[in-house]
C-alpha cells in the first residue's frame, strides 16, 4: 500500500452549515484534505455548539466544549461574519468569489432573505458549487418545513419496518438521518467538482435528506412496490433464515448476535452446542425457532458477549457482540486499525476522533487539526486572505460584524 | 473501452469519462457502483455464472428476476466472467476504477500487477483481528454501538432490517473512490491507489458520538426504550386519532409551541421543562397527557398545524402512503426500473445535481447480456 495522502488538497469550500448533517458533510471533505472554511456569527453560531445558550454557559467558554460540535469540526477553519450587516455580507461574497464549492443547510427563505442564495452567489462565482442539503429537498410544498435528524427518520417510512409487529413504528437513533445526509452531502460535493473539474460548470446541487433514506428502506419500499402490500416486520426474526437473532450473554445488558444462513454454519454450531442436535433441516428450524433460541440463550448466557463472538466466529459462524460507547474506546479491533485519533484542543484537552473510514496505508488519513474556535481564523482569512487592514478588522470587530465569542442573540434575555 | 455508451445523452454526464467495474456484486459494491452509474459512469458488472448475490435477493417479481438486484443495478452492463476469481479479467484492464468485496475475491495479485484503481469493500476493513471475520449487516450494527439503543429496556435490542449497513458502507466506498480518482485529476496523487473501505467504520457515523461521550465521562445511558433516545423529550413516534405522528422537541421554543398546540399550556412555561434534559427526566409526568392529547387529533392535521408553528413534526408514512405523499411526488423521489416487461418503482437518486441532472430509473440488465459486446482487446 502507498503512504497516506490528502486527496483533495488545494480545494475551497465555504462551510455555512450547522447542526450534524451539513458539518460532517464538509468534514469528510476536509478529512480529504479540503480547505473547509466555517463560517458562524457571534450570535448566530453553530446550534451544535448548544440550543440552550445562556450567559452563564457563555461565561465558561461552553461554545468550546460541546463534543459533538468538536468531532464534526476538526480539520477546519472557522470564522464569524454577521451576516446581516452589509460588510459582512460583502465579506462572505468575497469568499465566496475564491471558493470551489459552498455547503449549507439553512432553513428554506434564509438565505433568499438574505440575498445570499444561488443566484445571487453565481454573479460572484459563476463556477461555485453549491449544494444545499434541506431536510425536504429545496423543491415541493413541504421545502421550508423544519426538521431535524429524528424527523428525517420519521418521514422516510423507515420505522414501520423495523422492530416487532405489535410495537409502535420503530426508530433507530435519535437523529438517524443526521448522518446519512451528512455522507450522502459529501457524495453531493465530490460528484459535482468532479463535473466543474471535467467541465469548468459550477452548479447548484439539491439534497433531500429524507430521500437519503429512501435507500436503507429499499427492501420494503420494493415489497411494496412489486406485491402490493406493506411488508411485514419479523423483530429479530428472519423469514427465511433460523437460528437468527440477539441473545443474552453474562453481564449486564450484554448481547450477542448470531445468525446462520449456510447450512455449514449450522452444523458448525450443534458442533459448539450439542443441544441444537436434536434440530435439523431449515424447515424444521424455521418451525422451531423459538426453541433453538431458548437453547442458544442458554449457552450464550454462560459466556461474555466477547467469548460468544469468539467461540462462533473462530468456526465460521456469523457472531458479533453489541458494544456500547465505553466498549467502543476499547475495542480491539478498532485498536488494531488505529481507528481513533487523538488529538489535544483548547479548552478540552486530549480528544479522540475517529479516522475517515477509509483508507490507502495501513494508517488511516491523518486528522491534521482540531475544530476550530469560534472566530479563530478571522485574521488568517479576512486579512491574509481576502486582504482586510487589520484596522479594518479590528474596527469590524468594534462593530461585532466579527469577533471570537458567542454573544445572546439581540433582543433574547440571558436568563 | 469497446463497449459503447447507452446512448448519446450519457455523453454529458457526470461520470461519462469513467468506467468502473464491480467484479463481486455484493450489495455494498453493488450501491457503490450504483452512483457512478446514475451519473452516466459505465459501470461493468463482471458476473459468475450463476449472477451476482444480488440478483437472489427478495423481492422477487413474477419472472424470478430480483427487484432489489434491479433497483442496485440499472443503467449498467453485465459480463460473465472470462476466468474463474477474476484471475486475468481484461475487461478489468481498461477500467479507471475495480470495486470488490475481498471476501469473494480472495486473490487481487492481478489487480496489483496491471497498477489498477481499486476499492475493497469488506465488512471490517482489510486489516486488524476481525479482518477474517464473516460478517453480516446486523454484525456491523452490533460491533458499531447502533444496536444498543434500540428496543426496550430490558431487551433484546433490535437488528436493524434490509441491507443497511451495506448501503452506508456503499456510499462511503464511493466517497472514498470518487475523492482519490479527484486527487489524481487535480494531481494530488499520481498513482494508482488501492482503496481498504471498512462497512463497520462507515458505520460509525452514527456512533462515534457515543465513545466520545465516554470518553468524557458523559456516556449515554443504557437503552431508554422504543423511541426514546437523550438527549430530550419529547421525541418519538406515536399514535394519533389517525395515523402516527413523529415529534421531536429540542428547544424551549419549540416545546412551547407544542404546548400551544396540544392544549397543553399548563406545561408550556414551567421553568423545569424549558431544558431538553429535564423534560426527559419528567417523561413520566409528562407522557401520558401528551398521549391523551396526540389521540384527540389526526396525524395529518397535527402535522401541517405544526409545521405551520414551526415545530419539526412528521408524518410516519408506512410504505404505502409513501408513494402518495405528494412532497415526494412531486420530486420524483421514486422512479421506474425496468427489468424485462416488468417495472416497479424504486428511490431515485437523493442528489440532484441541477445542470446534469442523474438517471431516474431505467432498465436493468439480464446475466451476461453484454458480454459478446466485450472482444477482449486491450
Amino acid at each position: 500500500m502507498s503512504r497516506p495522502v490528502r486527496p483533495l488538497e488545494g480545494l475551497r469550500i465555504v462551510d455555512l452549515s450547522m447542526g450534524w448533517a451539513g458539518p460532517l458533510a464538509t468534514r469528510n471533505l476536509a478529512d480529504m484534505g479540503a480547505q473547509v472554511i466555517k463560517v458562524e456569527s457571534c450570535e448566530r453560531f453553530d446550534w451544535w455548539r448548544s440550543w440552550e445558550a445562556t450567559e452563564e454557559w457563555i461565561a465558561d467558554n461552553g461554545a468550546e466544549k460541546s463534543p459533538q460540535y468538536l468531532y464534526v469540526n476538526r480539520n477546519k477553519q472557522d470564522i464569524t461574519l454577521d451576516l446581516e450587516h452589509p460588510v459582512g455580507r460583502e465579506l462572505l461574497l468575497k469568499l465566496v468569489a475564491t471558493a470551489d464549492a459552498l455547503v449549507e443547510n439553512y432553513s428554506g427563505g434564509v438565505l433568499p432573505k438574505l440575498k445570499l442564495d444561488y443566484p445571487q452567489l453565481k454573479k460572484v462565482n459563476p463556477e461555485l458549487v453549491m449544494v444545499s442539503m434541506p431536510a425536504f429537498g429545496s423543491t415541493g410544498p413541504w421545502s421550508e418545513f423544519r426538521a431535524y435528524g429524528s424527523t428525517v427518520e420519521h418521514s422516510s417510512g423507515l420505522p414501520h419496518l423495523v422492530g416487532d409487529p405489535d410495537q409502535a413504528p420503530t426508530m433507530q437513533h435519535v437523529a438517524f438521518g443526521d448522518a446519512v445526509g451528512g455522507l450522502n452531502g459529501t457524495a453531493a460535493v465530490l460528484t459535482a467538482l468532479w463535473h466543474k473539474q471535467r467541465t469548468g460548470e459550477g452548479q447548484f446541487v439539491d439534497l433531500s435528506q429524507v430521500e437519503c433514506l429512501f435507500p436503507l428502506a429499499a427492501p420494503g419500499i420494493l415489497h411494496q412496490s412489486v406485491h402490493g402490500q406493506t411488508p411485514q416486520r419479523f423483530g429479530n426474526a428472519h423469514p427465511d433464515h433460523a437460528p437468527h437473532g440477539v441473545y443474552p450473554c453474562h453481564g449486564d445488558d450484554a448481547w450477542a448476535v448470531i445468525q446462520v444462513t449456510e447450512e455449514t454454519q449450522w452444523h458448525q454450531l450443534q458442533g459448539i452446542i450439542p443441544a441444537l442436535l436434536e434440530f435439523g433441516d431449515l424447515d424444521e428450524r424455521l418451525a422451531k425457532r423459538e426453541a433453538i433460541d431458548a437453547c442458544i440463550g442458554a449457552w450464550t448466557q454462560q459466556r461474555t458477549a466477547s467469548e460468544v463472538m469468539q467461540t462462533l466466529q473462530a468456526v465460521g459462524v456469523t457472531a458479533a457482540k453489541l458494544n456500547n460507547g465505553q466498549e467502543l474506546l476499547d475495542e480491539p479491533h478498532l485498536k488494531d486499525r488505529a481507528y481513533l485519533q487523538w488529538l489535544e484542543r483548547d479548552h478540552v484537552g486530549l480528544q479522540p476522533h475517529p479516522s475517515a473510514p477509509f483508507r490507502t496505508a495501513e494508517e488511516p488519513i491523518r486528522i491534521t487539526s482540531p475544530a476550530p474556535t469560534l472566530g479563530q481564523h478571522n485574521h488568517a482569512i479576512l486579512v491574509d486572505l481576502l486582504g482586510l487592514s487589520t484596522d479594518e478588522l479590528r474596527q469590524l470587530e468594534q462593530q461585532g460584524v466579527v469577533g471570537t465569542k458567542p454573544r445572546m442573540p439581540s433582543g433574547k434575555s440571558a436568563t | 473501452m469497446t463497449i459503447a455508451p447507452h446512448s448519446d445523452a450519457l455523453a454529458s454526464q457526470v461520470f461519462c469519462d469513467l468506467t468502473v467495474v464491480d467484479v463481486s456484486g455484493s450489495v455494498a459494491t453493488s450501491y457503490a457502483s450504483k452512483l457512478f452509474a446514475d451519473y452516466g459512469a459505465s459501470v461493468i458488472n463482471v458476473e459468475p455464472p450463476e449472477g451476482f448475490r444480488t440478483r437472489r435477493l427478495k423481492p422477487m417479481l413474477s419472472s424470478g428476476d430480483s427487484a432489489m438486484h434491479g433497483y442496485l443495478h440499472t443503467n449498467k452492463y453485465s459480463v460473465l466472467a472470462s476466468r474463474s476469481l477474476f484471475q486475468d479479467e481484461p475487461v478489468a484492464s481498461q477500467a479507471d476504477l475495480v470495486i470488490f468485496d475481498p471476501e469473494h475475491l480472495p486473490n487481487t495479485d492481478y489487480l496489483t500487477d496491471i497498477a489498477i484503481n481499486t476499492c475493497a469493500v469488506s465488512w471490517y476493513g482489510l486489516t486488524g483481528r476481525y479482518s477474517s471475520f464473516k460478517g453480516s449487516n446486523a454484525a456491523v450494527h452490533a460491533l458499531s454501538g447502533l444496536m444498543r439503543g434500540i428496543g426496550t429496556v430490558e431487551g433484546p435490542p433490535v437488528i436493524p432490517p434490509g441491507y443497511q449497513a451495506q448501503m452506508i458502507g456503499g456510499l462511503s466506498a464511493f466517497n472514498g473512490a470518487l475523492g482519490h480518482l479527484l486527487a489524481q485529476r487535480l494531481g494530488n496523487l499520481k498513482t494508482p491507489f488501492e482503496l481498504d473501505a471498512s462497512i463497520l467504520e462507515a458505520n460509525m457515523c452514527f456512533t462515534d458520538l457515543g465513545a466520545i461521550n465516554a470518553y468524557n465521562e458523559n456516556p449515554l445511558p443504557p437503552r431508554m426504550g422504543i423511541n426514546r433516545f437523550p438527549p430530550t423529550y419529547p421525541l418519538g413516534i406515536w399514535p394519533c386519532k389517525d395515523g402516527w405522528l413523529g415529534v421531536t422537541n429540542l428547544t424551549p421554543g419549540q416545546w412551547k409551541a407544542f404546548c400551544q398546540l396540544l392544549d397543553l399550556a399548563h406545561f408550556a412555561d414551567i421553568e423545569l421543562f424549558q431544558s431538553s434534559v429535564s423534560r426527559l427526566e419528567s417523561s413520566d409526568i409528562l407522557e401520558p397527557e401528551i398521549l391523551q392529547a396526540l389521540a384527540r387529533h389526526s396525524a395529518e392535521d397535527l402535522f401541517y398545524r405544526g409545521q405551520a408553528m414551526r415545530i419539526p413534526l412528521a408524518r410516519v408514512p408506512t410504505m404505502e402512503e409513501l408513494f402518495t405523499v405528494d412532497q415526494y411526488v412531486s420530486r420524483n423521489a421514486f422512479s421506474q426500473v425496468q427489468i424485462g416487461d416488468e417495472t416497479f418503482a424504486a428511490p431515485s437518486t437523493p442528489f440532484r445535481l441541477f445542470a446534469a441532472p442523474p438517471h431516474f430509473g431505467g432498465p436493468v440488465a439480464a446475466l451476461g447480456a453484454h458480454t459478446q459486446q466485450w472482444d477482449g482487446a486491450p
